[in-house]
């Protein structure tokens, strides 16, 4: 993306403050280029801590008090721009669902179909058994347990399916690879909700 | 948001909770679910074969409020009607009768799908069975 020339000086430079004159521009509200980095979904969390720590120095705005009000609006805004694209960025699932938005993906609706048949029924059970020891019944722990590793392992396993689309698609960039990326997810949330309840309802009847 | 009268009703006092055999030819399970509440929701038909009347219905969803008051009105609509009446059930009855507000429509939309899924499942049994009966002869 083309950006606009500096607004102080007019002159052409890339990144957030201008090659020129020093002056801070006004942010893309893009995370990525917040960072300066390109749109990958595979990504380096600890140089992303680095490069976070870099600029939220680099752009605190107490250092912009005696700028420009202009300056000292974009401070605050690239600030805070920065803070939250290092939220989303470092975790993998919030990365890719904050990629599939920017390449136009709607990811909120699903439809039923995406849940495998085989995989409703374990939840059913699952749930059937999480319910019995809600009401007390310490037989149902064992099952309990037996069903949180089971979910937890294919939680493990579509983690490691997505790491590879990643790679996948930072190589080639084909929309197919980010459809297969939003089913996985949807999958994920769909088992990990299940893991973080079941937990909740082991701990509670402790 | 509060629950409307009717959803409260069937939440606190649902209808038809249970399961039937579902190894039983005449019996037809729909199992769905919703990934992005991690509702999961189960109902069973009773099919009449001479009739192809629903004698009974039974359901157990594991979700919020309006799933569960769905499901449940679904199991009371579907006894005493044909299987292509149940068929023909959509989820918009459901939505009026329950006054269910628009970020709940999702959880009729589920009932509707498992009612389909019951009746797919039955007739899959059945056809199965015809065939078997017809190769026995």
């Amino acid at each position: 993306m083309e950006q606009p020339p500096c607004w102080q000086c007019n002159k052409k430079y890339t990144g957030l403050f201008c090659a020129h004159c020093n002056a801070l521009q006004c942010p893309v509200d893009d995370y990525y280029s917040v960072f300066g980095m390109e749109r990958k979904l595979s990504l380096d969390v600890q140089a992303l801590q680095a490069k976070f720590y870099e600029l939220s120095r680099l752009l605190h705005p107490d250092r912009f008090t005696r700028r420009s009000p202009l300056e000292r609006q974009y401070s605050l805004e690239a600030s805070s721009l920065l803070n939250k694209g290092y939220r989303v960025l470092r975790n993998p699932v919030q990365r890719a669902e904050y990629v599939l938005k920017k390449e136009g993906f709607d990811i909120g609706e699903q439809g039923t179909k995406d849940v495998p048949p085989e995989l409703l029924e374990e939840v059913f059970e699952l749930n059937m058994a999480l319910e019995e020891l809600k009401m007390g019944d310490q037989q149902a722990r064992g099952a309990v347990e037996e069903a949180r590793q089971r979910f937890a392992a294919m939680r493990d396993e579509i983690d490691r399916e997505l790491e590879q689309l990643f790679q996948q698609w930072d190589e080639k960039h084909e929309r197919a690879t980010l459809q297969q990326i939003r089913g996985l997810l949807n999958r994920r949330r769909y088992i990990h909700n299940l893991v973080t309840e079941v937990e909740n309802v082991a701990t509670l009847s402790n | 948001m509060a629950y409307s009268q009717k959803v409260l009703d069937h939440y606190n006092n649902p209808r038809n909770v249970g399961s039937l055999d579902k190894s039983d030819p005449n019996v037809g399970t729909g199992m769905v679910g919703a990934p992005e509440c991690g509702d999961v929701m189960k109902l069973q038909v009773k099919v009449n074969p001479q009739t192809g009347i629903i004698e009974d219905a039974k359901f157990k969803t594991f979700g919020c409020g309006s799933a569960i008051a769905s499901s449940s009105l679904a199991t009371e609509m579907l006894k005493g009607k044909t299987v292509e009446e149940a068929l023909a059930i959509k989820n918009t009855e459901l939505v009026n009768e329950l006054s269910l507000p628009p970020v709940k429509v999702h959880c009729s939309i589920l009932a509707e799908d498992a009612i389909k899924a019951a009746i797919a499942d039955y007739k899959r049994k059945q056809a199965a069975r015809e065939a078997v009966v017809a190769q026995a002869q």
